[in-house]
């Protein structure tokens, strides 16, 4: 179980989340909607421990990894694929897998990470051997999913994973994860600006804006409660 | 704490106790010994090199690890055109400021082309080669052995005006020459110019797009910085008439960074403190000598860590920017926020821009069109490509192709500050100013590029420079009026909150008087009062004729201002029109919502 | 011709140590865009330790063994109470002064201890007068020594950037150091361990100057640092390959300079290199102009 509570991270005197409290249930996908600005990376990014928290606390399953730094928390089974399209551009797409398996949590052999890799995206076999900066933007994203989940972890951030993505593969994309929790029970904290396509595939939903919580339910009900159309209207 | 500092800040700066003290120095000193007069005599030298580098580390935040380089360069400078060429004191000295200035100038040419620690690297290799091409060329300079016989007040063969000098009578000249010296400094510091180096030092990026020239502005501070180490060179050379290479060694440059840390980076009252302790403490202290390198390495390797502000930021308040006179000089009211004139048609005209990161296309063939008194905005989801492509128009980024035309002048790569220039103004999504700026000072930085009076106007605190300030600062009044911000103008900005960062920054590009600005996300995290005011600000663009860019999330406050919509997904434009038009464009719904057809 | 042969062997000789400064400079401005400004009081310090400890005795393995032992924990404290803080203070330039700090400090303190005299420094292969005749030329044994260990960490030193884990990881740390932190490189550590690389370059390239010069004193090391950061920027910042080569350009024509012309000029010529690939090249041979994300 991953759990956040009163959460508060600042850039020096900017507040970007305002005590953030929130429950991924495990095997699960949890959605964190908003619009831009509203804390949703911050969040994700304090949870990693990339991000200054202030106060509070974050707890992985029960065990308080607060001040833990980032590699330590990888090897507790946390992933977290970034938005932004990051990836090691100079390094091939077989290097930037190998080099997350061999950090990461080994719990699998490397032949075997590597073959449920290409299986589930082909085109990475294709491109093994090419530098990840002369990818599409379909592939990097694909290879950053599978940069976060080659060592299996328990639990998986995705930040803004549909960003800049056309429509075919944000499907795939989705597809992945959405799978991944159901077989192998993985914890998905998903980051969405989309808020009717993340609400849509998650169990239970959060509504950020101005770094503080101001809905929480189960996505169904927030769907239905005519937020996700509330959302898109005032906020694009 | 504070009311001390206040207290010690009045007393220390005051008019009264800084001519006070000049003149107990300048008439007591004929009660002193001879040996107690040269000893204030080195501490006037070691005020002037501690000033001078504040001035270039302190105020505009480069480094010099040579400084005994520029020194030594004044005292060889006016020794030899004395002893050797036989010019006369008036003039050598001087000479040896300007041979200084020059150094400086050359030894930092490449401040625009590479990271700063490079000019560190150079500055502490000149200070070092310095030294020892005195060494070897002892055709000019004596070598190792040294240049003696250079006129001075020893050997009583220096005269000032048809004046024999003696050892009191120099201290006398080099008192004067240090108190004009920090005016002068105290007055361009307190100045555009001050304002725009200590710009540079918080925000290159943000000092660009306000007009401020990098690479000229950090020469600039190496070229001043020089020519006061190489004044204070002049002086020393003829206060005991001997040169030798070792005066001018890397322990010396040490010493001066040493001095101007402990006193305080961009306090000049906290140099002449510091001065004082690091002039007088190694001749009281005899056993100071043998540690004094370790002490002085000590210094450096932990000051900045434990005590970034020295001595200045236990004992004083902050430095100010702006001239005490100035803001007394203030119109109250009846000033107009005006901008540049505005021609009926022509334009802002972004042509088929396409920018490239790797194999990342940020933006991809984007056509736009900006007119004077319409706003409009631009919109997307997150990474659509918005914010490159406004650091593709003012200057930030080389687009890969397409060109950007402003008021038929091809502005495509240009340099940030030269957009600027041209009226041309941005905000950024995360607010970029001076953190340790007033709200005021701030503001006043945006008028940078609309000051007429010069450098020297300014550093001699000449009327119309007064003028000219006290009219910009009553813009900058009217602003914060505007702004609703008007009750915390003196307050340093990193002491308030969000909202009033944004707000500060969107007045202090009003300030700029630009024909046009374009505004990255002005309204995030703003609350509903803070928006209520930045519409406002944003109307008076609209009103005084500008074109605005208005990149925006929150559709509420969008839909209220704007006259057109552009919508970008994935670098393209994939919508242009009015709002109402846009709400029912399916291309837009598909972008923002993702169509229901996949997940 | 023997003179002018004579000339560019020590030249490539010398530049090649310059070459390993140079790499030793760009290994931590790779992970934190940062330069140990006190890296020549750390050759220094290398240098003079192995002579002392020779002279008190010791083998000579085991004493450059310790002297870079001691250099290994001096690093770990330079990174851990200078750079690491003075990252975190606003103003960015607070580690060059930092680092410079430090380095004056083991200058003073060699000074103390050692006295500000010149040691000499021992044979450790060959001594100064050792040669070999080459299509009738004497060729000093020791150059080639140097030149031969030189290249031979140079090498090394790639095979291990290249060639293992943490190799590639300090390539990812100062590719993308939250990434990496984030797939679990601890960057901290690989942090550190730059510095510490950094600093054992640096302590061998002293011995190695240590030994063609045959002394050493306190204030030995800063000029070299600024052969080296030549170096690394006629070569362009952060190549190795750049490093090894604007050394060797660096080291002949400073021979040149100084054997045709004067030893005086020496100096200015490294300035005045400096200055041109400044203007003429700012990213140096191999090097890549640098994007400025905003």
């Amino acid at each position: 179980m991953l759990e956040i509570r009163d959460l508060i991270v600042s850039y020096g005197a900017i507040e970007a989340v305002r005590g953030v409290t929130l429950t991924a249930a495990p095997g699960a996908i949890t959605a964190i909607v908003g619009a831009n600005g509203a804390g949703k990376s911050s969040l994700l990014r304090a949870i990693t421990g990339l991000a200054p928290i202030k106060s509070g606390s974050v707890l992985l399953d029960g065990k308080d990894i607060t001040k833990l730094p980032a590699s330590r928390r990888a090897e507790l089974g946390l992933a977290h694929a970034m938005e932004g399209r990051r990836i090691f551009r100079q390094l091939t797409v077989e290097e930037n897998l190998q080099l997350a398996w061999q950090f990461g949590r080994r719990r699998n052999a490397w032949a075997d990470a590597l073959e449920r890799v290409f299986v589930t995206f082909p085109i990475l076999k294709d491109k093994r051997r090419v530098q990840a900066g002369l990818l599409s933007g379909g592939q990097q994203q694909m290879m950053i999913v599978s940069v976060a989940t080659i060592c299996n972890p328990s639990y998986l951030l995705l930040d803004e994973p549909s960003l800049g993505l056309a429509p075919i593969i944000v499907q795939e994309i989705y597809t992945f994860f959405t799978e991944r929790c159901r077989e192998d029970g993985t914890t998905v904290l998903l980051a969405e600006q989309m808020a009717a396509l993340a609400l849509k595939v998650s169990e239970h939903g959060y509504v950020l804006r101005q770094g503080r919580v101001v809905r929480e339910g189960p996505s169904k009900e927030l769907v239905d409660s005519g937020l996700v159309a509330a959302l898109s209207s005032a906020y694009l | 704490m504070i009311a001390i500092r206040t207290f010690l800040t009045r007393l220390l700066t005051h008019p009264a106790t800084i001519l006070g003290a000049i003149a107990i120095l300048f008439f007591g000193s004929a009660y002193l010994s001879g040996g107690t007069v040269a000893i204030l005599g080195f501490l006037m030298l070691n005020i002037l090199l501690a000033q001078s580098m504040n001035l270039l580390t302190g105020i505009a935040g480069q480094i010099s690890l040579g400084h005994a380089g520029f020194y030594g360069m004044g005292a060889y400078a006016s020794g030899i055109l004395m002893k050797t060429v036989g010019l006369p004191f008036i003039v050598s000295v001087p000479a040896a400021a300007v041979i200084g200035a020059l150094t400086g100038y050359l030894v930092s040419f490449p401040a625009g082309r590479v990271r700063e620690f490079y000019l560190g690297m150079m500055t502490l290799a000149f200070g070092l080669i310095f030294r020892e091409v005195v060494r070897e060329w002892d055709g000019l300079t004596g070598g190792a052995v040294g240049l003696s016989g250079v006129p001075s007040t020893t050997l009583r063969n220096l005269s000032l005006f048809g004046v024999t000098l003696d050892g009191l009578d120099y201290f006398r000249v080099v008192l004067i020459v240090t108190a004009v010296v920090m005016w002068l400094v105290h007055n361009f510091i307190q100045s555009r110019y001050g304002r725009a180096f200590y710009a540079i030092h918080a925000s290159e990026v943000a000092a660009g797009c306000l007009g401020i020239p990098r690479a000229g502005t950090k020469q600039m501070a190496y070229t001043i910085a020089a020519g006061m180490a190489g004044l204070a060179g002049g002086l020393y050379a003829h206060m005991i008439g001997y040169l030798g290479p070792e005066s001018f060694d890397l322990a010396r440059s040490i010493e001066v960074l040493v001095t101007t840390v402990v006193g305080g980076l961009g306090s000049m009252a906290g140099q002449i403190l510091s001065a004082i302790v690091f002039t007088f403490l190694p001749e009281k202290l005899q056993v100071f000598a043998q540690y004094q390198f370790i002490v002085y390495g000590l210094i450096l390797a932990f000051t900045l860590i434990l005590l970034p502000r020295g001595l200045a930021g236990l004992f004083l308040l902050p430095p100010r920017f702006i001239k005490p006179a100035s803001l007394r000089h203030v119109a109250t009211d009846g000033v107009a926020i005006r901008t540049a004139g505005t021609v009926a048609d022509a334009a802002l005209k972004v042509e088929g821009v396409t920018m490239r990161f790797g194999g990342l296309v940020a933006v991809d063939n984007v056509s736009l069109e900006l007119h004077p008194g319409r706003i409009t905005a631009l919109i997307g989801p997150n990474g659509s490509g918005k914010s490159t492509l406004v650091n593709v128009v003012s200057g930030i980024y080389q687009p890969t192709s397409g060109n950007v035309r402003f008021y038929g002048e091809e502005i495509t790569g240009l340099e940030d500050h030269r957009i600027a220039g041209l009226g041309l103004m941005r905000t950024f999504q995360d607010p970029r100013l001076v953190p340790r700026f007033t709200v005021r000072e701030n503001l006043l930085l945006g008028a940078h590029r609309r000051y007429r009076s010069s450098a020297l106007a300014a550093t001699l605190a000449l009327p119309s420079a007064a003028k000219e300030e006290a009219a910009f600062l009553a813009t900058v009044d009217a602003v914060t009026k505007m702004a609703g911000i008007a009750d915390v103008a003196d307050q340093p900005l990193e002491s308030l909150p969000y909202g009033y960062r944004r707000l500060v920054e969107v007045g202090r590009a009003l300030l700029a008087e630009p024909r046009a600005i374009l505004l990255d996300e002005p309204a995030a995290g703003l609350s509903e009062a803070e928006m209520v005011l930045l519409a406002r600000m944003i109307r008076a663009m609209k009103d005084a004729g500008l074109m605005v860019l208005l990149i925006e999330h929150h559709m509420d406050f969008v839909a209220e201002l704007v006259d057109d919509v552009v919508v970008l997904d994935s670098g393209r434009v994939i919508y242009h029109g009015d709002i109402g038009g846009m709400r029912q464009s399916p291309a837009v719904i598909a972008a923002y919502l993702g169509t229901a057809d996949h997940a | 011709m023997e003179e002018f042969l004579t000339l560019l062997l020590a030249g490539i000789s010398v530049g090649a140590v310059y070459g390993l400064i140079a790499i030793g400079l760009n290994l931590t401005f790779w992970t934190t865009k940062t330069m140990n400004f006190g890296q020549g009081s750390v050759m220094m310090l290398c240098a003079m330790l192995t002579a002392t400890l020779i002279a008190r005795g010791w083998p000579q393995a085991l004493s450059i063994l310790a002297a870079l032992g001691i250099i290994v924990v001096l690093m770990v404290f330079t990174e851990t109470y200078t750079v690491r803080p003075a990252l975190k203070i606003e103003g960015s330039m607070g580690w060059a002064v930092s680092t410079l700090g430090v380095g004056i400090v083991l200058q003073g303190c060699a000074a103390l201890w050692f006295g500000s005299q010149a040691l000499a420094f021992p044979d450790i292969i060959f001594s100064a007068i050792d040669d070999v005749v080459v299509f009738g030329v004497h060729v000093s044994l020791q150059y080639i020594a140097v030149l031969v260990l030189a290249l031979a960490l140079v090498v090394v030193f790639e095979l291990l950037v290249r060639g293992t884990v943490w190799g590639r990881a300090m390539r990812a740390v100062s590719m993308d150091s939250d990434l990496a932190s984030v797939i679990g490189i601890p960057t901290r550590t690989i942090v550190l361990g730059s510095y510490i690389g950094s600093g054992i370059l640096a302590g061998v390239s002293g011995i190695l100057v240590a030994q063609i010069g045959g002394t050493v004193d306190p204030a030995f090391g800063f000029e070299l640092v600024i052969f080296g950061f030549v170096a690394a920027v006629l070569g362009g910042m952060g190549s190795t390959t750049g490093a090894l080569v604007g050394g060797i350009v660096a080291g002949v024509l400073q021979q040149m300079v100084g054997g045709y012309i004067s030893s005086a000029a020496q100096h200015g010529m490294a300035f005045a290199l400096l200055i041109l690939i400044l203007v003429v090249r700012p990213q140096g041979f191999f090097g890549q102009r640098e994007i400025v994300k905003v």
